[in-house]
C-alpha cells in the first residue's frame, strides 16, 4: 500500500519562533493514523502545511503523490478538514452549511449531511450563533465528513464532544478506514488514540519522536513492573540490574520499567525471595509520558 | 469564480448593501432636494466671498468660474462628503471581508480547508462586492432622481449626464475597493486594515480640498482619487470624463492585483 501522506524533512518557522523541526512521516493508504503531542507541540502547523495555509521553511509535504503548497487544490477536493479551532460564520444554520459546501464542491451533500447529523444527534436548523461548542464540533464534523473524502484530516476532533458522541465519531471513523479511507487524528487525548488508531507519531517540541504502529511502540517502550519483596532485608542488599529503570525503590517494593525481554527479569529473580511480582504493558498515557520526562528534564 | 463562494459572499454581503444602500438614497434624496433651494437663495454677491467660493470650490474640487448654477448645486450631492463617506465605507466593509475579516472572525481555516484557490476566493469576492457596489449606486441615483422631483424641472439633472457621474463615481469607488483589497491582503487584523485605510482615504480627501487653499499641495493633488471626479464639469459639459475614469480604474486595478498576488502567496490561517 502506498504513502498517502508524506512528509519529508519538513521544517516550518514562525520568525525566530519554532513550528516544526525536520518533521518526517508517512501515512499508508487505509490507515488511522494518531498524531501526538501536547499543546504547542506543532500538530495544528504540521496540518496547516498540509492543507496548504502555510509554505514550507524547507522540506517538503505530499499528499496523494501531490504538492501539498502548489496543488492545495486539487488535494483538498479528496479532504475532509476539521480545524482544531472550529469557527463558523454566525448566520450560518446546518442546511445552509451543507448547501454552501456543496456548492463549493459542487456535490449535492444534504442526503448525507442529513444522515450524519441523525447520527451525531444534531438539528440542522440551528443556527450557529446559538449552537453550543459542541454542537458546532458535530456541524464540523458533518461537513469534513459529508463528502466521504479519500482523507479525513481531524485536528482534535473529540475535544467539545461529549463521550457518547465520542464513541459514535470512533465507529463511523472505523468504518472508514475499513472502507478504505485514510484518517488523520491529531489529538492530545491518549486514550482515544489508544483506543481508535493504529499507528502513531508522537510530536515533541516540533520534532517527530516516534513514528510506528502501537504494538512497535509499546515493545520499544518495555513493560511496567513491580516487585514486592518478602522482607525487606534482602531488598536492601540487591542492586538493581541495568535492565531495570527504578522509579520507585522503597524498602520492600520496587517499581520501575524492565527494558528489554521479560525472560531477564525472571532469571534475575530467580532463587530471590519474592512475595509479589507485576509486569504489565505500560498504556499510552505512561508511555507518552516517558517521552516527554526528556523535555520536562531539559526545561528544568 | 465559485458558485458557493458567492453564495457565501452575498449571503454575508446584503445585510451591509441594504443599509448602506437605503442611508444613501434617503442622503441623496435630501441633497437633491435642498441644495438647488439653496442655490436658488444663495446670491451671488455671496459667492463672490472668497472663503465661501473656497468652501465650494474645495468641496467640487475645480474652479467654480462661471459655473455657477444649478448644475454646480446638483453636482455637490455627488461629493458631499456624507455620500462620500457611505460608499468607502461599504467598499471598505465588503473588500476587507477577505483575508482579514476572515482571519480576524477565526474562519479562514474552514473557508482555505474547501477545495478552492485563494485567486478563486479572491475573484469571487471581487465579483460580489462590485455587484453590490453597482446596488448602492444605483440606491444612489434613485434616491438623487426622487430627490430632484421636489425642484422645479429646470433645476433638474438631465439622466444621461447623471449616468455618466455615477459612472465616474463606481470608478473612485474601485479605487477605494482596490486600495481595500491590499491593505486587507497584507493584514490579519480586520480593524487594523480598516483604520489604515480610513486614515489613507482621510489624507487624500483633504489632500484634495486643502489644495484649493493652499497652492504647493496644488502639485501632489493629482495623487488624491477626488481629483479625477468632477461632476460639475460633467453636468456641465454632458462630456465622459475618460482619463479620469482611466486612471481610477488603472490604480484600483493594480492594487487589487497587488492585494490578489499577496493573497495568494501569503501564509494564512486563523491566529
Amino acid at each position: 500500500m502506498g504513502s498517502l501522506i508524506q512528509l519529508d524533512h519538513l521544517t516550518r518557522r514562525y520568525g525566530r519562533r519554532r513550528g516544526v523541526e525536520r518533521v518526517s512521516l508517512s501515512v499508508p493508504e487505509g490507515a488511522l493514523f494518531g498524531f501526538l503531542g501536547p499543546n504547542g507541540a506543532g500538530k495544528t502547523t504540521t496540518i496547516r502545511v498540509m492543507l496548504g495555509f502555510l509554505r514550507p521553511t524547507s522540506g517538503e509535504a505530499r499528499i496523494f503523490g501531490l504538492d501539498c503548497w502548489r496543488d492545495s487544490k486539487a488535494i483538498k477536493r479528496d479532504i475532509g478538514y476539521l480545524p482544531g479551532d472550529l469557527r463558523l460564520p454566525a448566520w450560518m444554520d446546518g442546511t445552509n452549511a451543507l448547501s454552501i459546501f456543496g456548492a463549493v464542491r459542487g456535490r449535492d451533500l444534504a442526503g448525507a449531511g442529513r444522515e450524519l447529523a441523525e447520527k451525531f444527534d444534531l438539528d440542522l436548523r440551528v443556527k450557529v450563533r446559538d449552537m453550543s461548542r459542541g454542537m458546532r464540533q458535530k456541524l464540523g464534523l458533518i461537513l469534513a465528513l459529508a463528502h466521504s473524502p479519500r482523507l479525513l484530516v481531524l485536528d482534535e476532533p473529540t475535544s467539545a464532544l461529549d463521550p457518547l458522541m465520542q464513541q459514535t465519531l470512533h465507529e463511523l471513523l472505523r468504518q472508514r478506514a475499513a472502507a478504505g479511507h485514510t484518517v488523520f487524528f491529531s489529538s492530545h487525548s491518549l486514550g482515544e488514540v489508544e483506543q481508535l488508531c493504529d499507528r502513531v507519531a508522537i510530536v515533541r517540541a516540533g520534532e517527530i519522536v516516534a513514528d510506528e504502529s502501537l504494538a512497535v511502540l509499546r515493545d520499544r517502550a518495555g513493560h511496567d513492573v513491580t516487585i514486592r519483596w518478602k522482607d525487606d532485608a534482602p531488598a536492601l542488599a540487591i542492586e538493581p540490574p541495568e535492565f531495570l529503570k527504578l522509579t520507585r525503590c522503597e524498602r520492600a517494593v520496587w517499581q520501575g520499567t524492565l527494558e528489554g525481554p521479560v525472560r531477564r527479569l525472571v532469571d534475575f529473580l530467580a532463587g530471590k525471595s519474592v512475595e509479589d511480582l507485576s509486569i504489565g504493558r505500560p498504556d499510552l498515557e505512561s508511555l507518552f509520558r516517558r517521552f516527554y520526562e526528556h523535555e520536562r528534564k531539559d526545561r528544568q | 469564480m465559485n458558485r458557493g463562494l458567492l453564495i457565501r459572499a452575498f449571503r454575508e454581503s446584503w445585510p451591509t448593501t441594504l443599509l448602506l444602500g437605503l442611508v444613501l438614497m434617503g442622503v441623496e434624496a435630501a441633497l437633491a432636494f435642498v441644495l438647488p433651494k439653496f442655490g436658488a437663495q444663495m446670491s451671488e454677491q455671496w459667492l463672490q466671498m472668497d472663503f465661501a467660493r473656497g468652501i465650494i470650490q474645495a468641496m467640487l474640487g475645480t474652479e467654480i468660474g462661471d459655473r455657477l448654477g444649478p448644475q454646480m448645486f446638483q453636482s455637490i450631492a455627488w461629493v458631499h462628503p456624507v455620500a462620500l463617506a457611505l460608499t468607502w465605507a461599504h467598499a471598505l466593509v465588503c473588500c476587507t471581508r477577505v483575508p482579514a475579516g476572515e482571519v480576524d472572525r477565526g474562519t479562514a481555516d474552514v473557508l482555505l480547508g474547501l477545495p478552492v484557490s485563494r485567486w478563486e476566493v479572491f475573484i469571487s469576492e471581487t465579483v460580489v462586492w462590485l455587484l453590490c457596489g453597482a446596488a448602492i449606486l444605483t440606491a444612489a441615483l434613485v434616491g438623487n432622481l426622487l430627490g430632484a422631483q421636489g425642484v422645479p424641472p429646470e433645476h433638474r439633472p438631465q439622466l444621461s449626464r447623471l449616468f455618466i457621474v455615477l459612472a465616474n463615481l463606481f470608478c473612485l469607488y474601485a479605487t477605494v475597493g482596490g486600495l481595500a483589497w491590499l491593505v486587507s491582503a497584507l493584514s490579519d487584523r480586520r480593524g487594523r486594515a480598516m483604520t489604515i485605510i480610513f486614515l489613507v482615504l482621510l489624507s487624500l480627501f483633504l489632500l484634495n480640498y486643502l489644495a484649493q487653499f493652499w497652492h504647493p499641495l496644488e502639485r501632489i493633488a493629482f495623487l488624491s482619487p477626488l481629483h479625477y471626479h468632477r461632476p460639475v464639469t460633467v453636468l456641465g459639459t454632458g462630456a465622459w470624463p475618460w482619463k479620469d475614469m482611466g486612471v481610477l480604474l488603472a490604480s484600483g486595478g493594480v492594487m487589487w492585483l497587488a492585494g490578489g498576488a499577496v493573497f495568494s502567496r501569503r501564509d494564512l490561517c486563523t491566529v
